[in-house]
């Protein structure tokens, strides 16, 4: 048998160019940044362990994981909410994979690795919620959706899981946006028409 | 037309996919003939306030029962449908 190995590689390695994209001059209006080689787990409760599952999630993590639409900060990893009774676990380094964490929910929970299925794109700028308005009709006024809000939605008829991270350190809004890997692509290329007008800097990072 | 999710809040028509009426309930297994067309085949066509599943597939994939007008499209309750969840919304 021929000995190979598996690389993992992004989705997006051949549609995201690093660099400048759209309109010139200026500050870029819309930053995009593809997050990379995250640990990313989908925790859903089985009938009537919902109370279980949430006591096994605050022992592990030390927070309580989200029963609404919203991404909860833990010391090592995101808790973000997917829908009732589920929640995502994000994190890097290897110390949230499916193995630790099927232990941690055996008696209370299903979960499914989807570390490879999902595509994390990070956007950012003065711009980003004027561009994000373009392909989602979710409110995302600083009211409406402040830090820690997140929403299961549709953007460009694609299921994505979008929730606001901290903000930045010159204090500008972080849009966190999962979506499924076979979709990313066709995705991405819908941000970048959106964000063209606004000036696009575009990158990839392995930084949660 | 929006749908206010239990589970999501108000998201527009696009992000649910609709089912149908939520009132036939499945007949015993040794129903007569008729009571199975009935429920395979035979729909009300109410002018008025009906129950239908919509799911909310764009969303948080949750199963909910909309009670409708169909004069109107006035929307006046939506609950999660049986089973959705661990537990139902508490909300």
């Amino acid at each position: 048998m021929a000995e190979f190995s598996w690389v993992s590689r992004s989705p997006l390695e051949h549609a995201l160019v690093a660099g400048a994209h759209g309109a010139r001059g200026g500050e870029a209006g819309v930053s995009l940044t593809e997050i990379r080689n995250f640990d990313l787990i989908q925790v859903m409760a089985r009938r009537g362990k919902a109370v279980d599952l949430a006591n096994a999630a605050k022992e592990r993590f030390g927070v309580a994981a989200p029963d609404a639409p919203k991404a909860v900060q833990a010391q090592d990893a995101t808790l973000i909410w997917s829908g009732p009774d589920q929640f995502f676990v994000l994190s890097r380094g290897g110390k949230h994979r499916i193995g630790a964490l099927g232990q941690t929910f055996a008696q209370s929970a299903s979960l499914s690795d989807q570390s490879h299925a999902r595509v994390l794109i990070s956007i950012s700028g003065a711009k980003a919620r004027t561009m994000l308005a373009k392909l989602s009709s979710i409110d995302l006024h600083p009211a409406a959706f402040p830090v820690g809000m997140a929403a299961a939605t549709s953007m460009d008829h694609t299921s994505v899981t979008l929730w606001r991270g901290n903000d930045r350190t010159d204090g500008q809004a972080v849009f966190n946006l999962l979506v499924f890997a076979t979709f990313a692509e066709s995705l991405w290329h819908s941000i970048l028409d959106s964000a063209a007008e606004y000036g696009v800097d575009i990158k990839h990072s392995e930084e949660l | 037309m929006r749908i206010v999710c239990p589970f999501c809040g108000e998201r527009e028509l696009g992000e649910f996919t609709y089912l149908g009426d939520a009132k036939p309930v499945r007949p015993a297994a040794g129903a007569s003939e008729d009571e199975v067309f009935d429920y395979v085949y035979l729909r009300d066509n109410v002018a008025g306030d009906t129950s239908e599943y919509w799911y909310h597939g764009g969303g948080c994939r949750a199963w909910l029962k909309v009670t409708r007008n169909t004069l109107t499209h006035e929307i006046s309750a939506v609950e999660p449908a049986a089973g959705v969840g661990a537990r139902q919304a508490a909300r």
